[in-house]
């Protein structure tokens, strides 16, 4: 199953075509472009700073050596995203991966670069609290789970692109989702004893 | 928490209900049992809020001038490490070198340590140096990588 070859911005398909025929500044753009989302979704996988530039890293060697081979026509980000899967599942085998920071370690040193959320500094302030809980919960959630949960909901994938990067049926991305988002609220609920309701205000 | 929807509801149509991943008839469906269901009302608005926490986590991304401080390629460590691992048996020689004088008791010994480790500690200089220079040619290391 591709994507058909409408799905594919065709300013995204001109920069890998002048990338793969060696032009130095759509290699450039493109490097920072794949770099800075590798390194996000790697961070979302091994939780801490350091494993996740040594994994954006190993990442854009790969994915430029295989450059060549790669059909523009088709989405890069599945691609590149299966790299990164690849790769942080081999570092978790090895059980090289550092503790997760908590949100607050990661967020401290440019908590300014942060998207400005929620209405007022309250409803700001308990957006903040249950996206520090979730995160923590996401990092201590079995790995098969957190890929899943961090490609739908902190990368917006639909579950079909989802199965294609995992290679799993369509089913299995929804039911180890379910499975996954029931163990992220079971974690919110302990560390939360005002529960769930008390971040009405946030989402209203 | 762990109770399940008494009514026995396939409670993973409420995450894909919330995903948008539904049909429009299972979407109907969903919608009537949350009407009738309290418990998977309250697990709808659980999973809601979580999600939408998640989705707007924004996570700070190293600026280019980080990336840059960074050895970028397996190539570049080696490099680096490189530099150490010949550090060392230059260290090992010169010291080796004074030993031998000192033990010979030769005459203008320190005068020829002085020099030797001069000249040693000048080659590895120039060689870091150059080192360094290879590791920051870092124009094109895309296409190399290509390669
Ligand atoms: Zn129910």
């Amino acid at each position: 199953m591709s994507l058909p070859a409408a799905d594919v911005p065709s300013d995204e398909m001109r920069l890998i075509v002048r990338a793969k025929s060696g032009d130095a500044a759509a290699l450039e753009e493109l490097g920072a472009f794949c770099r800075k989302l590798a390194y996000v979704l790697a961070l979302q996988l091994t939780g801490n700073r350091e494993d996740a530039a040594d994994l954006a890293q190993d990442t854009m060697l790969r994915f430029f050596r295989s450059l060549r081979r790669f059909d523009p026509r088709r989405p890069v980000r599945p691609w590149l995203y299966r790299i990164v899967r690849n790769l942080a599942r081999d570092r978790l085998r090895r059980a090289r991966v550092r503790r997760a920071s908590s949100l607050e370690e990661l967020t401290e040193a440019r908590g300014n670069d942060l998207p400005a959320a929620g209405p007022g500094p309250e409803a700001t302030a308990s957006r903040w609290q249950l996206q520090s809980v979730v995160w923590r919960a996401v990092q201590e959630l079995p790995v098969h789970y957190r890929e899943v949960l961090v490609l739908r909901d902190y990368h917006g994938l639909a579950y079909a692109e989802i199965a294609r990067i995992l290679r799993l049926p369509r089913g299995t991305v929804m039911s180890r989702l379910h499975r996954g988002r029931l163990m992220v609220r079971q974690a919110v609920h302990a560390s939360m004893q005002t529960g769930l309701a008390g971040e009405e205000a946030a989402d209203a | 928490m762990r109770d399940r929807c008494p009514m026995g509801f396939d409670e993973r149509l409420i995450t894909a209900f919330l995903d948008g991943e539904l049909t429009q008839a299972d979407e109907q469906k969903v919608r009537l049992h949350l009407e009738r269901c309290p418990h998977c009302r309250a697990l709808y608005e659980d999973l809601r809020r979580i999600r939408n926490a998640a989705m707007t986590t924004g996570l700070p991304v190293p600026s280019d001038e980080e990336w840059d401080e960074r050895p970028r390629t397996g190539a570049s460590l080696t490099f680096r490490l490189l530099g150490w691992w010949l550090a060392i048996p230059w260290v090992i020689f010169v010291l080796g070198y004074a030993l031998w004088e000192a033990w010979r008791g030769s005459q203008g010994a320190i005068v020829r340590i002085m020099t030797f480790g001069g000249i040693a500690a000048g080659a590895l200089l120039l060689l870091s140096a150059l080192l360094d220079r290879l590791r920051d040619l870092k124009t094109d290391r895309y296409r190399r990588i290509m390669k």
